[in-house]
């Protein structure tokens, strides 16, 4: 049982009421607020209480997601469920709050990675190391799964329930208007960039203004292309300096796209960068599975992808493939239900019938998910990674939040000011060095 | 029920010179009774614990927290002054300072100028008068991060404004207003401003309705100019809406964050970034909040600074 | 027995210009007047205008293009798919019950500030306009704990007494203003009647506020009923959210319907224009915190 990191609202109500004792230690929200953890009397009460109400606190709130999410929650009867649902930013903002609180959520949607160590570390979460042997509704899902939902004492903690693949989309008929083939080879890819410019068209087009991380999306990729999974790997986690000669090399070549980007795209959001892409304005987008639902329903069958093509066959190839999925709290009242809750969402049928409803192009991760009647874009996903030597997340998910808005700052600079690119690493590696030393 | 007068016992706060029969003088002619009785206590107190157990009580345990590294979860580390030490060396930090100057200048002088230019023409009722006020108090029934929002797409590469611009033969070359360093934190002024002119103008329109007429006339009569009467004999009564519009103004131009953050989030690489923004980003987005509340404690002692200049003399004037 | 004496009140007195110089500027009036307002409605107009326009139209042509559709179904799908209505009520609910708190709390503050001499009162009403002054984003985490250390986390009421706390001293500051202006006879009157504190505060002050307190109601309820941060603070259910936090919902975080978005935004500012209307004669006559009689 790890230590409970706040106390309990017993503890915090004398401190409150006993202002005569100490002035100073009672304005002082202490054991609430920064304060240090005590010991609790109530630690999860093991057994628990297997009758109590579950809440689940969801932050898929566009509208299809949340729709299915809300014929899932309708259709489990075990115990009382209620579904919260919060805006994805402001989720995050709160999310500490929620774990935190007296009574938390018991089930939270989340992302793997990091953040979600980060939290298990700290005690918060609930051990689901259970439901990944024997017969639990994870057993069967992949090793890489497995790492991926591990804290750092090797305890599983996250319950992934679906993933999607970034790759080069692109709408066939305009490929075929333009009489251009996906190209294999990135000498291919760069002639083709330069056949569509000068057909008067952004050869690719990228949503760097209100969502920054998109410009991760490239450095990301040719990363794995140039220096491997491996080093972006170790570079994420400190081990490298961005301001050493391979990140370089890689900045080199983003350098050579950039007269390829759509200019506009400064101004965008990733969805607002579709649109040109849609009425075939722009040919290509580096982007995941999620775009499709910025595409009108009726030209979905148009889409298509093709991955970041191979720049040095030295190097093993890597595709990114973000997880998304559950955790719990550690403080539920009802830790059997909370657990068979997530059994039932991670259930094949509900993956299923959650990745069909969201209309999201998401991947299910369970084995037993019959994916044969999946649309040919997500099939041709599904062996896209089943292919790869190597997974990686996303920037932030490989590293963390911090890190990511360094990389923001320091890659929507680089695509205005390419020329100063060693002014930027340099920067980059300082603000970097920060992250990693607090 | 306690009387205004002699039979209140006295209360020890009370100065021993405020005998009984009330002096007569500046606090007896504006009606303010120098005696306390103890309901007054009550009044005066239950409001002001209202306000100390929910601002700041805590404001005081955010404070502290500037002085530790805390994520939110368990303990927070006690580091001392490095939170700040570390701040005044943070170039994101800088940039944002100096924003946030110019946009008290920018957002407070202009916003106030354009209400107060607008109340005046807008003051005297004739056809169309209330047309023109709802008109442009409109925008004040939308919450700021919907303006921002929207306005982030009026200031499209292709949006409106370029396609306005190009039409009346300004060629923008399909400028990106936010996308450009150099014209991002005015675009978004230009949208604050537009929602906070409406209401400074409510504000001065109510107190224009308060000044004597008969005096501006006579003024009139003595051969004053028009800017000659506004100054001299306008301005001087509107003292009190000034100091009202100014506490606005300062409140809002230091809190600006929703309009900020629906348009730019501070970008491009925190070019926009407002010392609201930056805590936001650095104590919810990156939780990093001993840091973030480093950067609340300079708004704050910024906002103080402002209310000490201006406010105390304002209000020392009255009596 | 004590009515309040008919007052002096400057706000009706209308200022008539001379008849020859109006006519003279009318044209001018309007030829300035007209465009500048136009300029402050297009915005609005534009949002109309995406409001009725449709996703496939939006995606495929972007949002700066003429509208080359129209469908009322955003209203529809921002109503429903939103859960507006409750949301709605919430808002209402907490706005109301916020003015009246606030209003009245910032009014007993005021009359107690402004007539009588509180040793430090000029100190205590900036320290509370100072507390107006705070980022709120700062006290966020803080309120939140202590709401869940009285139990009231999650609940309305809990919004309800965060914005009162957090308004208290802005109120407190105009009304402060307002009621040292009013004419001493008022309280010369109620000490020769031999009111109590009470009785002069409720029968007499109370009734002359009315038109500020009308006025700082409807800017109150703006405010509190485009709060967004203070309700995500607070609550956490969503059947609890108000208006605000419902419309970002709509927005979503990968999918952005913005004529869902705009067509929520304008029912959410249903209730606040019509506050404003409503009160619209007390804003302009009402709000006497410049009247030097």
């Amino acid at each position: 049982m790890g230590p409970t990191p706040f106390t309990t609202p017993s503890l915090s109500r004398r401190n409150l009421l006993l202002g005569g004792a100490g002035a100073a230690s009672a304005l002082f929200l202490s054991g609430c607020i920064g304060g240090s953890p005590a010991p609790s009397t109530e630690t999860s009460s093991a057994a628990g209480d297997i009758n109590a109400p579950l809440t689940l606190q969801s932050d898929l709130s566009d509208e299809l997601p949340k729709k299915a999410m809300e014929s899932l929650v309708a259709g489990y009867s075990a115990h009382k469920l209620t579904m919260n649902t919060v805006a994805t930013e402001q989720f995050r903002a709160q999310l500490s709050s929620y774990l935190t609180s007296q009574n938390p959520p018991d089930v939270i949607t989340w992302l793997a990675g990091s953040v979600a160590r980060d939290y298990a570390a700290k005690g918060l979460l609930l051990d689901v190391s259970d439901m990944w042997t024997g017969d639990g509704a994870c057993a069967k899902f992949s090793p890489a799964l497995k790492a991926l939902s591990s804290g750092d004492d090797g305890k599983q903690i996250f319950v992934p329930t679906s993933y999607y693949w970034w790759s080069i989309f692109y709408r066939k008929s305009a490929f075929e208007e333009w009489g251009v083939k996906a190209p294999t080879t990135w000498d291919d890819f760069m002639a083709m960039n330069d056949t569509l410019k000068t057909k008067g068209i952004s050869p690719l087009t990228c949503g760097t203004g209100s969502t920054a991380w998109m410009a991760s999306g490239w450095f990301d990729y040719l990363d794995l292309r140039i220096n491997g999974a491996q080093f972006h790997r170790e570079l994420l986690a400190g081990k490298h300096s961005f301001d050493s000669a391979e990140v370089r090399k890689v900045m080199d070549t983003y350098a050579t796209l950039i007269p390829y980007f759509d200019p506009k795209g400064r101004s965008y959001s990733w969805q607002e960068a579709a649109t040109p892409l849609i009425n075939k304005k722009a040919g290509m987008y580096l982007i995941g599975a999620f775009m499709t639902s910025a595409f009108p329903k009726g030209d979905l069958d148009d889409v298509d992808f093709f991955p970041v093509p191979t720049i040095d066959p030295s190097i093993p190839s890597a595709e990114e493939a973000p997880t998304d999925g559950y955790f719990a709290s550690a403080k539920t009242k009802n830790p059997a239900g909370t657990k068979d809750l997530l059994a039932y969402l991670a259930a094949p049928a509900q993956q299923q019938a959650y990745i069909e409803g969201a209309g999201s192009s998401n991947l299910p991760t369970s084995p037993d998910v019959d994916t044969t009647k999946f649309s040919p874009l997500v099939q041709k996903g599904i062996k896209l990674l089943q292919d790869t030597k190597e997974i990686t997340q996303f920037f932030n998910r490989d590293s963390s939040d911090a890190l990511q808005t360094t990389a923001d700052t320091a890659l929507t600079r680089f695509l205005d000011h390419p020329d100063d690119v060693a002014t930027i690493l340099k920067t980059w590696q300082a603000a970097a060095q920060k992250i990693w030393n607090s | 029920m306690a009387n205004v007068t002699s039979d209140a016992p006295p209360l020890a706060a009370d100065r021993p010179d405020d005998g009984p029969p009330p002096r007569r003088g500046l606090l007896a002619r504006r009606g303010v009774t120098s005696r306390v009785p103890p309901v007054i206590w009550v009044l005066l107190l239950v409001p002001l614990a209202v306000e100390l157990f929910w601002v700041f009580w805590p404001a005081f345990n955010s404070f502290q927290l500037s002085f530790t590294k805390w994520n939110g979860v368990g303990a927070a580390q006690p580091v001392g002054l490095k939170n700040y030490r570390t701040l005044f060396a943070d170039p994101v930090f800088h940039t944002a300072i100096k924003n946030t100057v110019i946009w008290a200048i920018g957002f407070g002088g202009l916003s106030v100028l354009i209400g107060l230019a607008l109340a005046v023409a807008l003051n005297r009722p004739r056809r169309g008068v209330g047309i023109y006020r709802s008109a442009i108090y409109l925008p004040m029934v939308f919450s700021l991060a919907v303006t921002g929002l929207f306005w982030r797409v009026l200031y499209q590469p292709d949006g409106p404004i370029n396609t306005v611009l190009a039409a009346i033969g300004v060629d923008t070359g399909e400028h990106q207003w936010l996308a450009d360093p150099r014209t991002a934190l005015a675009a978004i002024l230009v949208a604050a401003i537009w929602r906070q002119a409406g209401y400074i103008m409510v504000l001065y329109l109510a107190g224009l309705k308060g000044c004597d007429p008969s005096l501006e006339e006579a003024a009139a009569v003595d051969g004053a100019t028009a800017w000659q009467r506004f100054r001299f004999v306008v301005m001087p009564q509107l003292k009190n809406v000034n100091t009202v519009v100014f506490a606005v103004t300062v409140i809002d131009s230091l809190r600006t964050f929703d309009i900020v953050w629906a348009m730019t989030r501070g970008g491009p690489y925190d070019s926009t970034q407002l010392l609201s923004t930056y805590m936001y980003q650095v104590g919810f987005s990156l939780v990093n909040l001993g840091y973030g509340s480093a950067i609340a404690v300079v708004i704050f002692v910024l906002a103080i600074a402002f209310i000490i200049t201006y406010l105390v003399r304002a209000t020392r004037e009255e009596d | 027995m004590a009515v309040a004496p008919a007052l002096p009140r400057a706000v009706d007195a209308p200022a008539p210009a001379p008849a020859r110089r109006r006519a003279k500027h009318r044209w001018v009036f309007h030829a300035v007047m007209g465009p500048v307002a136009f300029l402050w409605v297009l915005p609005l107009l534009f949002v109309i205008v995406v409001a009725l326009r449709s996703f496939d139209d939006i995606a495929t042509n972007g949002l700066g293009s003429l509208p080359s559709s129209f469908t009322l179904e955003a209203f529809g799908t921002a109503w429903t798919g939103g859960s507006i209505g409750g949301a709605l009520r919430n808002s209402l609910v907490v706005t109301a019950a916020t003015v009246v708190l606030v209003l009245f709390l910032a009014s007993l503050s005021a009359f107690a500030l402004s007539r009588y001499k509180i040793p430090f009162g000029r100190a205590i009403l900036l320290a509370m306009l100072a507390g107006n002054l705070l980022p709120p984003q700062i006290l966020l985490i803080p309120v939140s704990k202590i709401c869940e250390m009285l139990g009231i986390y999650d609940r309305l009421f809990a919004l309800v007494a965060v914005q009162v706390g957090f308004g208290l001293g802005f109120f407190t500051f105009v009304l402060y203003g307002f009621m040292r202006s009013l004419p001493a006879e008022v309280f010369e009157a109620a000490k020769i009647d031999g009111a109590g504190e009470l009785r002069t505060y409720a029968v007499m002050v109370l009734p002359l506020c009315r038109p500020a307190l009308a006025a700082l109601a409807a800017l109150e309820s703006t405010w509190v009923f485009n709060d967004l941060l203070w309700a995500l603070t607070v609550l956490r259910t969503d059947t609890k959210f108000p208006i605000t936090a419902a419309l970002l919902n709509l927005q979503g975080g990968y999918t952005t319907s913005w004529n869902v978005v705009a067509a929520g935004s304008l029912i959410a500012a249903v209730p606040t224009t019509i506050v404003f209307f409503a009160f619209q004669r007390h804003f302009v006559s009402g709000l006497l915190v410049g009247a030097s009689k």
